[in-house]
């Protein structure tokens, strides 16, 4: 392995050099331009897109072409709260020592993936240092909306498209040249097709049919082709049909799966290709070991353990089938991702209702879910006590529809928030009246006189707004 | 200040003369109330039985009027990872107290859900700010509390509240509130609560809610209501030997309803204990869910070990019926 990788050697250094992004590369000049004049409004760029179309390389050349240092982190670094203050915090408050005052680029990759469990508190620290910075900051994401709201509203948002593969052609064809390789007619071309705008994965395919090689033609191809799905939808067959437990788990070696993914794959389809309830749980058996290794790579960071978990998941299936199932069934993806997807919405409104229960009687989220939740529908149920319930934990609309199992815009669901409001102001308006009553009563004049009262909304300026109603009500 | 509707906040105990049940320990906490002096302290006993409302007692008596000034609570079940120690509680406790009080205090609730880094995380920051900080933790479990902040920590145990203290609270709530619980109502309360007072008055509240009279057939329609019987039909389900829908009902109560691993096994266990099914299934049964209980608490994808589960009820029931 003496070979450096491909996509390594031909990076771009210079922005001029990025291929296929000119507008792109000219919104993000200019935003870069504004800091050789102070400190622009807005201090961070989110470069968002999808993956292996330049984003981090185009972040790095602007730092070159811009004489800026670089700070890079990124999600193979630790991102909590503390590291990120540590490294970024000190590198945007102080300027570097040198006149002029060269800048330093703080580059945060992988920014839609920091509110995992490991980087907790990270998210904060970055506005925090958006906020402060007196550096520029780019954040690099695959999925713009992946990133929280309060962190995106911070950034200027700068969309980086898929490539086409006219743009990858004549980065490909000048790394063929480079490397003294001849390619038939077409060899590059579809390359360039099957990478579907990622020009990372074109240069890696590239590079592993080329390899070594000084001719490639169309023949070398067929092998070096990139299919996850149909590989998974073989990997499968060989695991459900197959009869040879170790060719099975050798099916696997080539998916670009990680056991994590791969176990989800088999779960999903297991009780549709075992239909006999002893094979149904023998195979959940090693599913279920399966998951205990990955378990155990979790918690303890021990990645030797994933070959059990590999094999137990794949072998498993195979000696867990007693007799052959005729007919075929179709694999299907797992449907936990999809699940997850569609009740994301939900299961935030569910959370923040949980949330506000939790607050109001000393216990956590998860406490509420499953032990408070169902006291509180009761509650909610009843007229009478559901818009005072309401006002006291201040539901939204749609936290009352999830405790009512309904939709936000019913009838039933507006009347109890609007009770509900209602009481909020009549206690406003209570805590007013005492308010103003007892000012009154201290300077000892009689609560009819409108007088005093105008006196004391002179002096008190920040009660304005609460004190003249309270006049207006006394009038 | 909107009115209190919900019994359990409304009748927390204000001082710890209030709390009933747990004598032995409140007369000691009253201790420190006179020397106006505390250790760093863990609260260990099961859900319901006054941890909580010890501590903001605790924390009235000694600061009176002004005590929310100097006083934080944090659920460490909400926010477990290191960061919360590294960032909420340290930046609480480096502030030194506000007015006339000696010290601040940091309620840690369930604070054996904290990850043990964050726990080592804590045992320094204890250290550290205990000139300005007192820390009182609760938990269920004292053994999921690292040995280093045990030894730091006056150590109490709350136990399940006995029926005597139950039924008086009870009494006087419902008294209050203008309910008529009858002797059977109360028997079939305590029966539900287990020594659990939270339950206890919500059971009360939910039933009163159906009218004035509670007696045993209004708690037992009411607690069915308030605790609908899911995690027992998925056992009927598996049992019966149908996978698919039993995966549907467990994917229903992990994704929307957000409920952990680890409530879904307990409630099938004890759905297990009141199963008319033969001794020896049984046992055998419980034996597997044990098993895959403790897997998930070490860390085991709880959707895959709960499937394992299922499916082997589903092989079970067949094997049953067969028989």
């Amino acid at each position: 392995m003496s070979e450096l990788d491909w996509t390594e050697k031909y990076r771009p250094q210079t922005l001029s050099r990025v291929a296929g992004h000119n507008k792109t590369i000219e919104e993000l000049m200019s935003w870069a331009n504004k800091w050789k004049h102070g400190i622009p409004e807005e201090r961070a760029v989110v470069l968002y897109g999808r993956a292996g179309i330049g984003k981090t390389t185009t972040a790095h050349a602007l730092g070159r072409d811009m004489d800026w240092e670089v700070i890079e982190l990124n999600a193979s670094d630790q991102r909590t709260a503390g590291i990120i203050e540590k490294v970024a915090g000190s590198a945007s408050q102080m300027s570097t020592l040198s006149s002029g005052g060269t800048k330093r680029l703080v580059i945060l990759d992988e920014a839609d993936n920091i509110h995992g469990n490991a980087d907790r508190g990270g998210e904060r620290a970055i506005l925090e240092l958006i906020k402060k910075s007196s550096q520029p900051i780019i954040l690099i994401a695959n999925e713009l909306y992946d990133i929280s709201p309060g962190l995106r509203g911070a950034c200027k948002p700068i969309r980086f498209n898929s490539m086409m593969s006219r743009s990858m052609i004549p980065v490909l064809r000048q790394i063929v040249e480079s490397e003294n390789i001849v390619c038939d007619m077409g060899v590059i071309e579809k390359i360039a097709e099957n990478a579907s705008g990622d020009l990372r994965s074109a240069i890696n395919d590239l590079q592993a049919v080329a390899q070594g090689k000084t001719r490639i033609g169309l023949d070398d191809l067929v092998t070096g082709e990139r299919d996850t799905k149909e590989n998974i939808f073989k990997v499968l067959a060989k695991i459900f049909m197959g009869t040879n437990a170790i060719e099975a788990h050798r099916a696997t070696f080539n998916l670009d799966e990680n056991p994590e993914d791969l176990i989800n794959w088999i779960d999903e389809n297991l009780p549709f290709q075992y239909t006999k309830e002893k094979d149904l749980e023998s195979g959940f058996y090693y599913l279920s070991r399966a998951s205990v290794f990955l378990g155990r790579v979790r918690v303890r960071q021990n990645y030797n353990m994933w070959r059990y978990a590999g094999l137990l998941m794949t072998a498993g299936m195979v000696v867990a089938r007693s007799h052959r199932y005729s007919g075929f069934v179709k694999f299907q993806p797992p449907s936990l991702w999809r699940k997850l997807g569609q009740t994301k919405g939900m299961r935030q409104v569910r959370d923040s209702t949980a949330k506000k229960i939790g607050i109001h009687c000393h216990v956590s989220m998860s406490f509420t879910r499953s032990e408070l939740f169902p006291f509180f529908r009761v509650l909610m149920d009843d007229t009478e006590y559901a818009p005072k319930v309401s006002a006291l934990l201040g539901l939204e609309p749609e936290e009352i529809a999830y405790l009512l199992e309904t939709k936000p815009t019913t009838k039933k669901v507006t009347k109890i928030y609007d009770e509900a409001q209602a009481l909020v102001e009549k206690e406003t308006e209570h805590e007013i009246e005492v308010f103003g009553g007892f000012t009154a009563g201290s300077s000892s004049a009689p609560v009819e006189s409108p007088e005093p009262e105008v006196v004391k909304e002179d002096r008190k300026k920040p009660k304005k707004e609460v004190k003249s109603q309270s006049s207006l009500f006394d009038f | 200040m909107l009115k209190e509707e919900i019994w359990i906040e409304k009748y927390r105990p204000k001082k710890l003369d209030d709390i009933v049940g747990q004598d032995d320990v409140i007369k000691r906490l009253k201790s420190y109330i006179r020397t106006r002096n505390l250790p760093h302290l863990l609260f260990s006993g099961p859900p319901g039985v006054g941890k909580t409302a010890s501590a903001i007692c605790v924390v009235r008596e000694l600061f009176g009027e002004t005590w929310r000034n100097n006083f934080t609570e944090l659920n460490a079940s909400d926010e477990r990872g290191i960061d919360v120690v590294r960032n909420k509680i340290k930046n609480f406790a480096r502030i030194s107290p506000l007015g006339d009080a000696e010290f601040k205090i940091i309620f840690l609730d369930e604070a054996d859900a904290l990850t043990p880094d964050a726990q080592s995380a804590l045992r320094r920051t204890m250290e550290k700010y205990t000139s300005t900080c007192r820390f009182i933790l609760s938990c269920n479990y004292s053994s999921k509390i690292i040995e280093p902040i045990q030894s730091r920590c006056a150590v109490y145990r709350f136990r399940p509240i006995s029926t005597e203290a139950v039924e008086e609270r009870l009494a006087y709530i419902a008294k209050e509130e203008g309910a008529n619980l009858t002797d059977d109502g109360m028997e079939a309360i305590k029966y539900v609560a287990a020594g659990d007072m939270r339950r206890a008055i919500n059971a009360l509240q939910a039933a009163a809610m159906m009218g004035k009279t509670v007696d045993m057939d209004a708690i037992y329609r009411s607690t069915a209501t308030a605790r609908p019987e899911e995690v027992k039909e998925l056992v009927k389900f598996s049992l019966g030997g149908d996978f698919m829908k039993s995966r549907a009902m467990l994917d229903k109560l992990l994704i929307e309803q957000g409920l952990s691993g680890e409530d879904i096994i307990g409630q099938i266990y004890r759905g297990m204990l009141d199963m008319t099914i033969p001794d020896r299934l049984k046992v055998n049964l419980i034996d597997r869910i044990g098993e895959i209980d403790f897997r998930i608490a070490e860390g085991a994808n709880e959707r895959i070990q709960l499937e394992a589960l299922i499916a082997h009820f589903v092989l079970c029931g067949s094997d049953q019926n067969e028989s």
